[in-house]
């Protein structure tokens, strides 16, 4: 489902990534890891086609990333669901908004978007906070606004960048369990992650990064 | 998708109602410069389309002229092709007129013993021959016929009617021209700004998986309402223009009472605040790097 093979990312003529070869299998959960400034949110960002590699080949639910047009990329996103970790959350917009947006983008009728979208928030425990605005939710809540809006779609893909981050122990589990049943229902992840309660004792396989460099890829 | 970019181009419109309004009554002002300069250029227009119906050239001929001579003279007039109707006034009928013209102030011909009009004939021109250039042409030939003792036209008044018209025709398109480039300019910075404005919002709608068309949209209609309502806006000042202003002032101008308002063409504003608005919303968005 995603494949990356000798994919190597620089940022004027700093190496963000190096080399990088891994595979995720389809319907597989897995962990990417490692320190601040590994080159994780960089490896997620190609994986969506918000960064182009310098070298290598990157495949991601059939579509080959490096021949990729530009008006196909919106296609590609469409498969994806991605919990980002600065949220992007729209603050002049209610959750049920938020939510909808990736719907909308979609062009599907409101009528079946109205249904999916309580059914998700439904699933994330925020069916109650469809018209708070974003500023009005914990941490916590916001980060399953931001879940419910990358699973909303059913992306085939659904990547998360330290979804736990700002999180507290209680809420971080409630997020993970969340992800479980998401994954239990075929959705492939990647998860970026310094968090080792995440993935320790999973038996997932976790890839783990190093100033850019692959270091190991193993389970959990 | 269509319904979505409606409802998405109106929230950006009324979020950002100070910048929209601004941009409205910009365009609304310069539609209505632009009207007024085709108010102006329409009725002179109109005015010198009645010239040449009106237009006549006399030819005054030669005291001791025979009639044989004078029925050559008409013959050669009839056969050229800018001339469309030739009368011959004797000087008798010359008089008779001259004295119908002046019936209130007889004392003029008081102790006159002998007409002192000569003959003359009366040249009217087909309407696209009615030039400064065809009219000098046509005199210089006919000055040339033996018996014609000389040619009057109103030359200064027919040079100075066509420069008034050229005139006007130049500065009107130029004003028109000018100020269409303008208010393109004000739909292309303020889309440009509701861009800016927006770039985060944008930003997230193309990492969700937003199309071009999606995200292009909303700028394309937003354009295209700022410049409708500056239509809008202009074609209700240049109505009250008319109606009110104009209306009131000729009772004591009554000149004023004689404009034509080619409302039909005016209704046409909001269309070309429409045309205009786009334009400058697709020039912002494909000027745009996103």
């Amino acid at each position: 489902m995603i494949s990356f093979t000798n994919v190597t990312k620089e940022y004027e003529n700093q190496t963000a990534l190096r080399d990088i070869t891994f595979v995720v299998e389809k319907g597989e959960m897995a962990f990417i890891t490692g320190p601040s400034g590994s080159g994780k949110t960089t490896l997620l960002k190609l994986i969506y086609s918000a960064e182009k590699p310098d070298e290598g080949t990157i495949s991601v639910a059939g579509f080959e990333l490096d021949q990729l047009k530009e008006p196909s990329i919106p296609m590609l996103r469409r498969h994806i669901g991605v919990v980002f970790q600065d949220f992007r959350l729209l603050a002049n917009r209610n959750v049920f908004d938020n939510v909808a947006m990736a719907l909308r983008i979609r062009n599907m009728p409101e009528r079946e978007i109205k249904h999916k979208v309580y059914e998700t928030l439904k699933a994330v425990n925020l069916r109650h906070k469809a018209d708070s605005f974003p500023r009005r939710l914990s941490g916590g809540e916001q980060q399953r606004v931001v879940i419910a809006r990358a699973m909303v779609a059913d992306p085939t893909v659904l990547l998360a960048d330290e979804p736990t981050g700002n999180l507290d122990a209680d809420t971080a589990e409630g997020v993970v369990r969340t992800f479980k049943d998401i994954n239990a229902r075929g959705t492939t992840m990647l998860i970026a992650t310094h968090n080792r309660d995440l993935y320790r004792n999973t038996g997932r396989k976790v890839i783990r990064l190093e100033a850019g460099t692959l270091v190991s890829v193993g389970q959990g | 998708m269509a319904p979505y970019a409606f409802s998405l181009a109106f929230q950006s419109l009324v979020r950002e109602k100070w910048i929209n309004l601004l941009s409205v009554f910009t365009i609304a002002s310069g539609l209505l410069i632009i009207s007024i300069a085709f108010f102006a250029a329409y009725n002179i227009d109109a005015a010198t389309r009645k010239l040449p119906e009106k237009f006549a050239m006399i030819l005054y001929l030669d005291d001791a002229i025979t009639r044989d001579k004078v029925d050559g003279i008409l013959g050669t007039l009839r056969k050229k092709s800018a001339v469309a109707q030739v009368r011959y006034i004797s000087k008798d009928d010359a008089m008779k007129e001259l004295k119908a013209l002046l019936k209130n102030a007889n004392y003029v011909f008081e102790g006159l013993d002998e007409n002192p009009l000569p003959d003359s004939v009366e040249v009217r021109l087909k309407r696209d021959a009615v030039t400064p250039e065809q009219v000098r042409k046509l005199t210089e030939e006919i000055a040339g016929i033996k018996g014609i003792k000389e040619v009057d036209y109103g030359e200064k008044f027919l040079d100075a009617l066509h420069s008034l018209k050229s005139g006007v025709r130049t500065v009107g398109l130029a004003i028109i021209v000018v100020m269409a480039i303008g208010i393109i300019f004000v739909c292309y910075s303020t889309v440009k700004i509701l861009f800016y404005r927006r770039t985060e919002e944008i930003e997230t709608f193309k990492l969700l998986g937003a199309t071009k068309f999606f995200i292009r949209a909303p700028f394309l209609i937003e354009g295209g309402v700022i410049g409708v309502c500056g239509g809008l806006g202009s074609l209700g000042s240049i109505l009250i223009l008319n109606y009110v202003v104009i209306a009131r002032l000729s009772s004591a101008v009554p000149l004023l009472a004689t404009l034509l308002f080619p409302l039909n063409l005016f209704l046409l504003l909001p269309l070309i605040g429409l045309f205009l608005g786009i334009t400058g919303a697709m020039i912002a968005i494909g000027r745009l790097q996103y």
